[in-house]
């Protein structure tokens, strides 16, 4: 046993090591994960929010994609309160599946920063296509 | 065919029912007579799941839009390729598809144990039974019925997913299906020595195969996931670590834990709870996978209430895994008593447990990582998420351990390792890994973890030809063979052996391609005609790329089907100033689905680097289809990924090893098992039942 017994101490030194590497690993580099409206919340009840940088999932407004010389800039809002909005901001290269289309319902997950002036300055920007492409009754219907 | 396809899916329930029930009864009975019925049964569902899975592609082939999940993946436009893979485009299909595996393989488990290894099989059969119900209760009570009507008759279906229409994505989720299900029979194995109590290293004899098969379209699957990614999403990366791909990535990370720690069990008796324990594991898996891919529950944006039905019933099949596994383990324990302890640090035992906890390592920290959002929002509220920098940062460490392991297991002896054996194995490899470090290092590389990750590389692969070497000259000089037949020979005669050092080399060219990305460099620069991007490459040479101009095709003269637009951009690429050809890349858009162009990259890839291009934006892209001449400016993103071609040539290696690991024995070889008490109908076949 007493042989057994030194691995067992390896083994918990190494499930030690594991577990401080995911600890630290995930106190580093998580980040929130929020509706727009947890996001408007948050950042109304503590304005230094503004400066923390959050994911977001929301739904693109229709036409309200527009092209700037700075980027892409087009409106989400809340997938539950339609009234919750806000603008984004986006250098990059937006996704093949990205479109402002009033045919399409397209859930956009950008991750960045609230800026105080309420515009939204992404870092990416995702487009979630699960829902889009399975088709509803209605949607059919109207097609 | 519709008709009686959903009918055969009705019939196929019950009939897996009672297969379950009596295949059970005749393990505890005795019973013969009933257990050949329970086989029967086995094979009726597969009979009639094959029909149920030829009423869906016949719905495909015909337009047959009343079917909610036809109108919701194909439309009359779309290719008949992809109209016939259209039963694993969707959740729905795939979901009836992955039943259809299971019992194909079920019933070839099942056909070839007919007349042996009778003790396992009652309870075999049983196990499989049980889960073809499972899946058939999802597929007919869980809203997600392939067969579901709308009640009307749309004129056209909404089309499959234009990112979708791909030939990797084509083959790529029958793969991982094929290496979910393969791993049901090991499973249903491991259950039935534990219910018979025949807990020998027999089950283990029996299903290696199958792991390794599982393991094989495991690996396969997601290397065919990674090429899609890369040629097809338009980034230029491979992996976005996303819960897709992390979940295919979990069952594939204990599949290889498995292969490794039964070695030790077969050869010195030990860690026969932590096996079983895997098998398990793998299997709860492979189902926590299939579900997780198709349900959306992670990374959707909604709430998961409209799948709240099958993702309980999901949750309801995995806790009944775990708990019946951890009771069958605990009722066994006596008779999975170790043989033998591990006797020092330095020995292979402690090489292979050591890769098992690093697999598992990095198994906890992906689900962890993946789960997150779903765990925060649970127990704090908040949902929290981790991207690649979190996966990275805890993976990387763990992967470079395991990297090193696969030089170190395979050499050091068995038991302890001596100061010879570790001196003999060992020199050489660790001087070329030194040597190669400080070659990378006078050459200007700095990077930290690509660095370590090729001086492993270089040790292993080192390790791995002098295997070689040495076992083709013992042949060469004893058998007196020229050395292109001893080396043949030698592989052929000890396949397991072999076949699992190529896929280690295999792992490690994919890993040096892996370590390739840390210098990868990347520029965006918006052209007019005739103008000229100078792309440098971290390898010291430097590509100029002239962009030629647009062309545009629109629809009716397309020169591929269903293309409702298209601007391509042509562009001319030296290298060093000598012409390396042209390259073209484009955007476009299919007809019946305008709204989601996607975009076309274009490669040129050679054995050390791609130069991969993508046409990011087309600002005025109705003045470009118009062939307006000031329309003709656009932006592009040019990239050179260097040894990305080596992942590809890994993954190859690691196929071919797979193949030579899985290819049957010869009849020569064959240590064939004794037949076991033949099975008779009404007679007492279950010899080993207690």
């Amino acid at each position: 046993m007493p042989k057994n017994g030194r691995f067992l101490v390896g083994l918990v030194g190494v499930a030690l090591v594991v577990s401080y590497l995911i600890w630290t690993g995930v106190s580093e580099t998580m980040v929130y994960y929020l509706t727009p409206m947890e996001l408007v919340t948050k950042v109304t009840a503590d304005p230094t929010f503004h400066d923390v940088g959050v994911k977001v999932g929301g739904r693109v407004v229709p036409g309200s994609y527009e092209k700037r010389a700075t980027g892409h800039s087009f409106v989400v809002h809340d997938v539950e309160d339609e009234s919750v909005t806000f603008r984004v901001e986006y250098a990059g290269d937006l996704p093949d599946t990205f479109t402002d289309s009033p045919a399409m319902v397209v859930d956009a997950v950008v991750e960045g920063r609230f800026r105080e002036d309420a515009v939204f300055e992404a870092t990416t920007v995702l487009t979630k296509c699960g829902s889009r492409y399975e088709a509803t009754p209605e949607g059919l219907a109207a097609g | 065919m519709n008709v009686l396809g959903e009918l055969a899916l009705w019939t196929a329930l019950p009939v897996a029912l009672w297969g379950a029930v009596l295949a059970f009864v005749a393990g505890a009975r005795q019973r013969g007579d009933l257990q050949l019925s329970a086989e029967r049964s086995i094979y009726a569902v597969f009979f009639l799941t094959v029909l149920a899975s030829l009423g869906i592609i016949d719905a495909f082939l015909n337009d047959r839009f009343e079917y909610l999940y036809v109108a919701s993946y194909s439309n009359r436009s779309l290719d008949t390729f992809y109209k016939v893979a259209g039963l694993w485009s969707g959740q729905r299909g795939s979901l009836l598809f992955w039943l259809l595996f299971l019992m194909l393989f079920s019933s070839i488990a099942v056909w070839s144990n007919r007349r042996q290894n009778r003790e396992f099989m009652p309870y075999v059969v049983g196990v499989l039974a049980s889960i073809a119900s499972f899946f058939l209760i999802i597929l007919l009570f869980a809203d997600v019925n392939p067969y579901a009507k709308l009640g009307f008759t749309p004129a056209d279906g909404q089309g499959l997913n234009p990112q979708l229409q791909n030939y990797w994505m084509t083959i790529h989720p029958p793969t991982l299906y094929l290496g979910f299900t393969a791993f049901t029979i090991p499973f249903a194995f491991a259950i039935a020595a534990l219910l018979s109590g025949r807990l020998d290293s027999r089950w283990i004899a029996l299903t290696r195969r199958w792991t390794l098969l599982s393991w094989f379209f495991l690996a396969n699957g997601i290397v065919f996931g990674m090429r899609w990614a890369y040629e097809e999403l338009g980034w230029g990366g491979w992996w976005f670590w996303d819960p897709v791909e992390n979940a295919s990535l979990l069952p594939w990370l204990s599949a290889t834990a498995l292969l490794h720690s039964i070695q030790i069990q077969e050869n010195r008796g030990m860690l026969k709870v932590w096996n079983m324990s895997l098998v398990i594991l793998t299997f709860l898996l492979t189902i926590f996978a299939t579900f997780l891919t198709r349900s959306g529950l992670i990374e959707s944006v909604h709430s998961f209430a409209q799948e709240l039905r099958i993702a309980y019933i999901f949750l309801g099949f995995m806790s009944a895994i775990i708990g019946v596994g951890v009771v069958l383990i605990l009722w066994r324990l006596p008779k999975l008593r170790s043989e033998n302890q591990i006797e020092s640090f330095l020995s292979r035992e402690a090489a292979f447990l050591f890769n098992n906890l690093m697999l598992l390592a990095v198994l906890f920290a992906v689900w962890w990582g993946t789960m997150l959002p779903l765990f925060s929002e649970g127990f704090g509220g908040e949902k929290i998420t981790v991207g690649p920098p979190f996966f990275n940062a805890v993976n990387i460490p763990f992967g470079l351990v395991l990297l090193a392991l696969t030089g170190i297991g395979p050499v050091i002896a068995w038991r302890r390792a001596s100061k010879q054996n570790l001196k003999k194995n060992f020199t050489l490899p660790v001087a070329v890994g030194v040597a190669v470090l400080a070659a990378l290092w006078l050459a200007g590389a700095r990077h930290g973890a690509a660095l370590a990750t090729f001086g492993i590389a270089a040790f292993v692969m080192t390790v791995i030809v002098v295997e070689f070497f040495k076992g083709t000259r013992a042949r060469v000089r004893i058998e007196q063979e020229r050395w292109p037949f001893a080396f043949l020979h030698l592989v052929a005669r000890n396949r397991r052996r072999w076949g699992g050092y190529i896929v280690h080399a295999g792992v490690v060219i994919m890993f040096a391609g892996f370590a390739g990305n840390a210098f990868k460099a990347e520029i965006r620069q918006t052209l007019d005609p005739g103008e000229t991007a100078e792309m440098p490459s971290p390898l010291g040479h430097s590509y100029t790329l002239t962009y030629e101009g647009l062309s545009t095709t629109l629809a009716g003269a397309a020169p591929v089907r269903n293309v409702r637009w298209q601007v391509e951009a042509l562009l001319r690429v030296e290298k060093e100033g000598r012409p390396a050809g042209t390259l073209t890349t484009a955007r476009r858009a299919l007809i019946a689905q305008e709204d989601m162009p996607t975009t076309e990259v274009a490669m040129r890839s050679s054995f050390l680097e791609d130069l991969y291009v993508i046409l990011s934006d087309v600002p005025d892209l109705r003045g470009a289809l118009a062939n307006d001449p000031n329309a003709q400016t656009v932006t592009f993103t040019f990239m050179v990924n260097p040894l990305v071609g080596w992942i590809w040539y890994g993954g190859m290696i690691i196929a071919l090893g797979g193949l030579i690991g899985l290819w049957p024995d010869g009849v020569a070889t064959r240590a064939r098992t004794p037949v076991r008490a033949p099975a008779r109908a009404g007679g007492p076949v279950l010899a080993g039942a207690d």
